[in-house]
């Protein structure tokens, strides 16, 4: 399991979280929602050990916040990163490698990873940069599925992506759910979006947790108040 | 027949400088930086060779590995040791430490083997001559720019179809990123200074079994290798030994046509090309 207690992040000076606690069990889904600029990204980078941060960060048995980032991808920390940040000298099938750098056992494989996005199979020789923006997307989740994670990170999964390619992303997403044991974090814009892809959910304001609980039976009044900070009453 | 002969000693000269040029372009492809101790590297690639013949009388396929595998480790080292904690978004701090290296470098040189001229022998090698009677050339300078060809394929091979190659291409595009699949970049670094050290070396040695060396002899090379680079392009292997190539052939037939004008044709190719082509012969358009 996941376990976060009292997460700050840093970007030299800026503190960007405040003490953020999440527990999360092997299988779930966290849908991480907030304003732009309310540490989502922060949160994710944190965990990854791409900015600095303080706090404690248990996955399983394993300390994170002792490792560095090349540590944390070891002992199965993945992040499919926002803007998709391919590697645009690699192609396709050799950005996907780079996801098995790390060299874990499981289930994912370069097959599996073409079966769950068959026009990465087809466009697999191409340069990433050509592909288009859901594809890079998919690109990017499959280059993180590549490292059998045991926590998975996706930072805006539709953000930029057409509707109708954002709903394709989503619906293999959600194929992935309930069937391993791997714990995803996802930030997505659309609040409905990732109340309905999420086992629970997280508010982030300000770098703080504002609301968080179970997506099933949440209510979206008291979301959209976390969301806008509106609850001071 | 002579333009035949200038003609095939311009291609052996120019090999040896897409040599000089490789390294280079390699640094500077990878991590964004211009090594100013580069000629260093290539005289030092020298001086080893004249360290290890002085001890011991190796033959020239065993002395070739030696010094490579040498420069390797003094590559590695130097880029762990030191140019690894300047490497940021700014360029010149790696500029200034790499300048000094070369000062430090030149006077160890000095000091160990003292400023004098020094040549490596090739021996037989010097006067054999292969191909039809009516001909003949080197062995040495035909052997030099094949073995120049064999190191640009592999390396070509190496960057371009190995799971190594592939993690040095990541690590070059988004070095902030390639930690999250593992990579230590640090590490990517040195082995690709210690792989640039080698390919120096070589050169050194292949250099000095033609034309004697100085401990000072460097900054000629590193201005050659970075004509080369200018002259080919940057983004592909192979400019480099467009580049090296071209600026070879325009030395020895402007030597050929006007004897006393030194260097003067090559560095105006450079201007012309910069001119014409400011990308390079075989390069790619490059936005930074």
């Amino acid at each position: 399991m996941l376990e976060i207690r009292g997460l700050d992040a840093f970007y030299g000076d800026f503190q960007a979280l405040f003490g953020v606690d999440l527990s999360l069990q092997p299988g779930q889904t966290l849908a991480l929602i907030g304003a732009n600029g309310a540490g989502k990204s922060s949160f994710l980078h944190a965990i990854c050990g791409m900015t600095q941060a303080r706090g404690s960060v248990r996955l399983g048995d394993t300390d994170l916040a002792a490792l560095p980032a090349v540590g944390r991808a070891a002992a199965g920390v993945a992040l499919s990163p926002e803007g998709r940040r391919m590697f645009l000298s690699l192609s396709v099938r050799e950005n996907l490698l780079m996801g098995a750098n790390v060299r874990r056992r499981g289930p994912w494989t370069l097959d599996r990873v073409t079966g769950l996005f068959p026009i990465l199979g087809e466009f697999a020789d191409r340069p990433a940069g050509l592909l288009s923006g859901g594809q890079q997307q998919m690109v990017a989740i499959g280059r993180a599925l590549m490292a059998n994670p045991a926590l998975l990170l996706l930072d805006e999964v539709s953000l930029g992506l057409a509707p109708v390619v954002a709903q394709e992303v989503h619906a293999a997403l959600a194929m992935l759910r309930d069937q391993s044991e791997m714990i995803t974090i996802m930030v997505e814009q659309d609040v409905n979006r990732a109340i309905a892809a999420g086992d629970r959910f997280l508010c982030l304001l300000e770098g703080r947790a504002a609301l968080t609980g179970p997506c099933a039976g949440a209510d979206l009044d008291a979301i959209g108040r976390a969301y806008f900070g509106e609850d001071d009453t | 027949m002579i333009w035949f002969e200038t003609l095939f000693s311009g291609l052996t000269l120019g090999g040896l400088y897409a040599l000089f040029g490789l390294g280079l372009s390699l640094i500077f492809g990878v991590m964004k930086i211009a090594n100013i101790a580069h000629g260093e590297l290539v005289i030092a690639g020298a001086f080893l060779a004249f360290a290890v013949v002085d001890l011991l009388p190796v033959p020239l396929w065993l002395l070739l590995p030696l010094v490579t595998m040498g420069m390797f480790a003094v590559g590695y080292a130097l880029q762990s040791a030191l140019v690894n904690r300047v490497l940021g978004d700014d360029p010149l701090p790696p500029l200034l430490l790499t300048f000094g290296i070369s000062i430090v470098a030149q006077n160890l040189l000095v000091e160990i083997f003292g400023a004098d001229n020094r040549a490596l022998d090739p021996g037989w090698l010097a006067t054999a001559r292969i191909g039809p009677v009516w001909f003949p050339v080197g062995l040495l300078p035909l052997g030099t720019l094949i073995l120049t060809v064999v190191l640009f394929g592999v390396l070509h091979l190496g960057i371009g179809h190995t799971r190594w190659g592939r993690i040095v291409r990541a690590t070059s595009d988004d070095p902030a990123l390639v930690g999250l699949f593992g990579v230590k970049r640090r590490r990517v670094f040195a082995v690709v200074m210690g792989v640039s050290a080698a390919l120096a070396a070589l050169a050194g040695v292949l250099l000095a079994m033609r034309s004697s060396v100085t401990p000072f002899s460097g900054v000629e090379r590193l201005l050659i290798a970075f004509e080369v680079i200018v002259i080919g392009g940057l983004g592909s292997i192979w400019a480099s030994l467009l580049g090296g190539l071209a600026l070879g052939l325009v030395h020895v037939i402007s030597f050929r046509l006007d004897p006393a004008s030194g260097l003067l044709y090559g560095h105006i190719l450079l201007l012309v090309i910069l001119l014409i082509r400011p990308e390079g012969l075989a390069g790619r358009k490059v936005t930074r």
